[in-house]
């Protein structure tokens, strides 16, 4: 309980920061390639940033169902500066013994190869680099895993395009010096920090989703057409409230991740949440649309920076069909007698 | 702002572990013998030999209070229990509507007689409950109904129908919804519920078959039949709210997400070599569903335990719930590209075929689809 609060506490406090400074003129301007420097100060001012960091490492060391609330509030928002990416990496850092460095920090959930010199070669997407002072990422030598922290300039990066706009970059690194580098925790599996970073993107869905929820209930309640608010007719109702059944799956699917993360279990949190919100994603951005008609298309309109979010998230760190595929080999693999005592176990 | 509705987790402790490997052995030996058909009709089949052994299990009621015959076990235990019968179809209809909906409401609102007269009957697995909702002329509308009570002397006077009722032609008690008065304005005003004796004298019971061809739900006439004062359940007038409530704690418990859940793991033992892309997405796509539709029951179960009533989280459910449940069957066809013929002995085409027939209910039962989806927008804050 007392733990609950700290999450939801800390979500209220961020939500009414996010309410004061994160609108459509800088959500654009991000977009446009200006980075928030304003809104990162104060995030690192709150000391959220290391959450989910040690408490030697200057962090509050909540776990990953505190978070959830906070991260979900940033989803509501749009939140554009790299905060989640932020997160992932200085609790990385941290359970590996490394201290985290100030500043934004980017992620590339690839597994990268090191050599017997700790050098550094591979590819991989890490979002939010042309902000960040660091990139943290997995490598793997032999059957070990190592987190390394690594900065930008030991990188080649290509700048590409994302239906979100927000910056993204392809980086190569070819035997990189890195700047620190220490054995991965043992709570981490052949995927890394890939189904931390899926976890999170549905959780900032979920997010995402209840800003959709919101905008169409009050949408549904103004908009007038044949002389009453649209909302009153059933089908609008019926839309927004299978939208709403979206939402809520979405927050539990998220919910249910953190707790599996919180147990080491990232990877079947990942399978589930990621492959949930797949489904969610598509749906809610549909029916949102739908009932906001031809006003919602417009790039005046606030709903597109919500829905690119959702389009852009589920493709992100293994998409929903790729996880959804993860999952079912499994269960296949595994066979039916231990389909439902595997359910149950976890 | 954030959302309206709240999903806090509730985790089913390890502890648990024991008694759910007790159930799953006594059902390893009961499911021996059933057939695919059988197991597709899941809660709703009637098996009044495999409901006295469940009761004497001590597993019908087990979380209501030992004088009453209960045991007075935890919410969570019970819960392991009834996804235990799920998974695996067990006939639950005998002991299913007394345990989930008729023994609740009596402990919450029935006098002590009625409590001692019924529970620990319900509990043995011998006092079948249906439940007396629909009308001809009202379905959705349910506030529309028109049988009616009649005060008389030492009790109250019935007439009317009551139509869709569940192994009404099977069960011994009826809670009955019925109209005291004349219709007013407001129509929920003057329904009450009583219990009603399937035995009584006056009473009708015609099966109907269904589109699977077996007769499940009735029509049941009411022609004078007399029910003592004393089983009038509640208040008198306030069986609408009493009736909906009732609702609230059934729409979110596993039956409404697993109904189809045998299927599952025979289509998947039926998927030859290794499968492709599309058939691991689709099993992948259909657990996923199912593991957030059991936390998000499970979390109303804690909500209901700390005494609070999410009746808006719980219309969710039922929604998301049945909708699974019936893109299951739509699934497991689209997986196994399944022969047109009932193989008469394989359990999976038994079942297959069963359930291809019997989902178009499933969002009609305990309230339509349109009806949960405008509960979930009314309370939505749509105007």
């Amino acid at each position: 309980m007392e733990q609950d609060n700290i999450g939801e506490l800390l979500a209220e406090q961020l939500d009414r920061l996010f309410t004061d400074t994160v609108n459509r003129e800088l959500i654009v301007s991000v977009e446009e390639g200006e980075p928030a420097t304003n809104l990162w100060s104060e995030l690192e001012n709150l000391g959220v940033l290391s959450a989910l960091a040690s408490e030697e490492h200057d962090g509050v060391a909540l776990n990953w169902s505190d978070i959830e609330p906070v991260v979900r509030a940033a989803g509501r928002h749009g939140v554009p500066v790299p905060f989640v990416e932020t997160l992932i990496a200085n609790w990385l850092l941290s359970q590996a013994g490394i201290a985290p460095p100030s500043g934004a920090i980017a992620i590339a959930t690839e597994i990268f190869a090191l050599n017997a010199d700790d050098k550094i070669s591979g590819e991989g997407l890490a979002g939010w680099l042309e902000q960040a002072e660091h990139i943290v990422l997995v490598a793997q030598r032999d059957d070990d895993h190592f987190v390394c922290l690594v900065e930008p300039a030991n990188s080649n990066s290509e700048k590409l395009d994302t239906i979100a706009r927000e910056p993204m970059a392809k980086i190569s690194l070819s035997n990189a010096t890195a700047k620190s580098v220490a054995a991965a925790p043992s709570s981490l599996d052949a995927l890394g920090i890939l189904p931390h970073l899926a976890v999170l993107r549905t959780v900032q869905s979920a997010g995402a989703l209840e800003q959709l929820l919101e905008l169409c209930i009050e949408y549904g309640n103004t908009r007038e057409q044949f002389g009453r608010p649209i909302g009153k007719f059933q089908a609008i109702q019926h839309a927004i409230a299978e939208l709403a059944a979206e939402t809520a799956a979405t927050q539990v699917a998220g919910l249910f991740a953190c707790n599996q993360i919180d147990q080491s279990q990232a990877s079947y949190g990942a399978m589930i949440a990621k492959t949930r919100v797949g489904k969610a994603a598509t749906r809610g951005s549909e029916i949102a649309h739908q009932v906001f008609g031809a006003i919602g298309f417009t790039d005046e309109h606030s709903l597109h920076y919500f829905t690119r979010r959702l389009w852009q998230w589920r493709s992100e760190a293994g998409s929903d069909l790729w996880w959804a595929e993860q999952l079912g080999h499994r269960a296949i693999k595994q066979g039916g007698d231990a389909l439902w005592a595997n359910i149950t176990t976890n | 702002m954030s959302a309206s509705f709240q999903f806090r987790p509730l985790t089913i402790p390890k502890s648990l572990e024991p008694f759910r490997q007790e159930v799953r052995d006594f059902l390893n030996q009961a499911k021996k013998d059933w057939s695919g058909w059988k197991i597709g009709h899941s809660w709703t089949g009637f098996d009044k030999e495999f409901s006295r052994e469940v009761g004497q299990r001590g597993w019908i009621g087990m979380t209501w209070p030992k004088q009453y015959g209960g045991r007075e076990r935890s919410s969570l235990e019970r819960y392991v229990m009834v996804e235990e019968m799920l998974a695996v179809g067990a006939p639950l209809g005998a002991h299913w509507f007394g345990d989930r909906q008729s023994g609740p409401l009596l402990l919450r609102l029935g006098t002590e007689t009625q409590r001692q007269r019924f529970l620990p009957e319900i509990t043995r697995g011998e006092a079948s409950f249906c439940i007396g909702l629909s009308e001809p002329d009202s379905g959705s509308d349910l506030a529309s109904i028109r049988s009616k009570a009649e005060r008389v002397d030492g009790g109250w006077r019935l007439n009317g129908r009551k139509i869709w009722t569940t192994n009404g032609h099977l069960c011994d008690f009826m809670i009955g919804l019925f109209r005291i008065g004349s219709m007013g304005k407001i129509k929920h005003e003057g329904l009450s519920q009583f219990i009603i004796d399937m035995k009584s004298s006056g009473i009708e019971v015609r099966p109907i078959a269904d589109l699977t061809g077996e007769a499940h739900f009735n029509e049941v006439l009411f022609d004078n039949v007399f029910v003592p004062e004393d089983m009038l359940v509640g208040t008198e007038g306030n069986g609408w709210s009493q009736a909906t409530s009732e609702l609230t704690f059934e729409r979110s418990q596993p039956d409404r997400f697993m109904s189809c859940f045998p299927l599952l793991p025979l289509a998947i033992d039926a998927i030859e070599g290794e499968p492709d892309r599309l058939a691991a997405r689709s099993a992948g796509q259909s657990i996923a569903d199912l593991v957030v539709l059991r936390e998000m029951s499970l979390s109303i179960l804690g909500q209901l335990d700390e005494g609070k009533t999410p009746s808006q989280e719980a219309a969710l459910v039922k929604d998301l719930g049945n909708t699974y449940e019936q893109r299951t069957s739509t699934m497991v066809r689209e997986l196994l590209d399944s022969s047109a013929i009932i193989e008469q002995g394989n359990a999976l085409s038994e079942l297959e075929a069963y359930l291809m027939q019997s989902v178009p209910s499933f969002s009609l039962r305990g309230g339509t689809r349109e009806i949960l989806r405008g509960i979930i927008a009314k309370s939505l804050g749509l105007k």
